[in-house]
């Protein structure tokens, strides 16, 4: 019995380590989770995480494990791992334009900002990252070019998702002009379209952290 | 209504460890200061940025505006200033010190969000609406 344990715990140590850990960035509202969901849904048939349009609906680091992610063929083994939207400033008051009540918004905001400091922990333990933009709006803030430098300072692998295509404003050629040395890859998460196209530059690119 | 700016060489930075650097922006944003310096951190050290402004954050101080032009590097450059960083990360770690950088060319701006409503900002450069 005791040697069938040990036995698991190995296979289930080196199981761990060949998960590579998908980490979702991205600022607020960018459709984060509603990618994480699409995903999660498609290959476990669970969803991960609750959707809404009120800023900082994601303000806990969400994870799904042992993800098998197949296309054309190619099959690999995710941790999927949706982060709350990064932000330099949280306004508890802002909160209360969603008729939520003042005590909520502050408490919303709070965690809000702990869910910040924990995304931002999370980038030492990431493989690859799926960076989310909203490509109805301008790419080039400080948060993206921040969270970019990062990732490239850590040698992480990063493929920029330009959401939201489903939008007459959406402009995804403003974010290939931005960063023009990352793989861009056109989706809109809210109808699950081109997700395989995304699937395909997931295989490609993702790699374990050196 | 009165607003107040500062505009920082980075000699004051300069040399500084990076909860130094930090403390000190943050201490003048959060009096309610706009900051200008003239030179840009690095990543990790504006990310640091962002995860200790969250850590200030109250009812009276809703977080930061920033918004940096680095000077781009490309070829030679570029790999020499990638090797600049090991060697002053290496230095301090021999020294047993907190990492401490320069600010790299460029320039940054840095303000208390409740006073910049808006930065908009191109490859080369930037325009900011504060409202007091």
């Amino acid at each position: 019995m005791v040697f069938g344990r040990i036995i698991n715990w190995i296979r289930n140590y080196f199981r761990l380590k060949n998960d590579i850990r998908l980490g979702i960035y991205g600022c607020t509202n960018v459709g984060k989770t509603t990618l994480a969901n699409k995903m999660s849904l498609n290959f476990t048939g669970e969803e991960l995480g609750k959707v809404s349009n009120i800023p900082h609906e994601t303000r806990f680091v969400q994870k799904k494990e042992k993800v098998i992610l197949e296309s054309n063929g190619k099959k690999i083994s995710l941790n999927i791992i949706d982060m709350p939207g990064l932000a330099t400033k949280i306004d508890y008051r802002k909160f209360l334009k969603y008729k939520i009540k003042k005590k909520d918004a502050k408490k919303r905001a709070q965690e809000a900002t702990q869910g910040i400091i924990e995304a931002i922990k999370w980038l030492n333990n990431v493989d690859t990252v799926l960076a989310v933009m909203d490509s109805t709006k301008d790419p080039l803030t400080q948060v993206n070019i921040t969270l970019l430098g990062n990732l490239e300072a850590k040698n992480i692998p990063v493929i920029l998702v330009a959401n939201k295509t489903d939008l007459k404003k959406s402009n995804p050629d403003q974010i290939r002009e931005a960063f023009p040395q990352y793989p861009v890859v056109d989706i809109s998460a809210l109808k699950g379209s081109n997700l395989d196209q995304l699937y395909e530059a997931i295989i490609k690119h993702a790699r374990k952290a050196k | 209504m009165k607003m107040k700016m500062d505009f920082v060489s980075s000699v004051k930075l300069n040399g500084k460890t990076q909860k130094k650097k930090i403390n000190y922006i943050l201490g003048k944003v959060k009096d309610g200061s706009i900051l200008v310096l003239d030179g840009v951190m690095k990543p990790e050290e504006e990310m640091d940025l962002i995860k200790e402004t969250m850590r200030r954050v109250d009812n009276g101080f809703p977080g930061i505006e920033v918004c940096s032009l680095k000077k781009q590097t490309k070829g030679f450059k570029h790999v020499f200033e990638l090797l600049s960083d090991r060697r002053e990360k290496f230095w301090n770690w021999l020294r047993r010190k907190p990492y401490e950088t320069d600010l790299k060319t460029g320039m940054t701006l840095i303000g208390p969000a409740k006073i910049i409503k808006k930065i908009k900002k191109n490859p080369d450069s930037f325009s900011v609406l504060a409202e007091v």
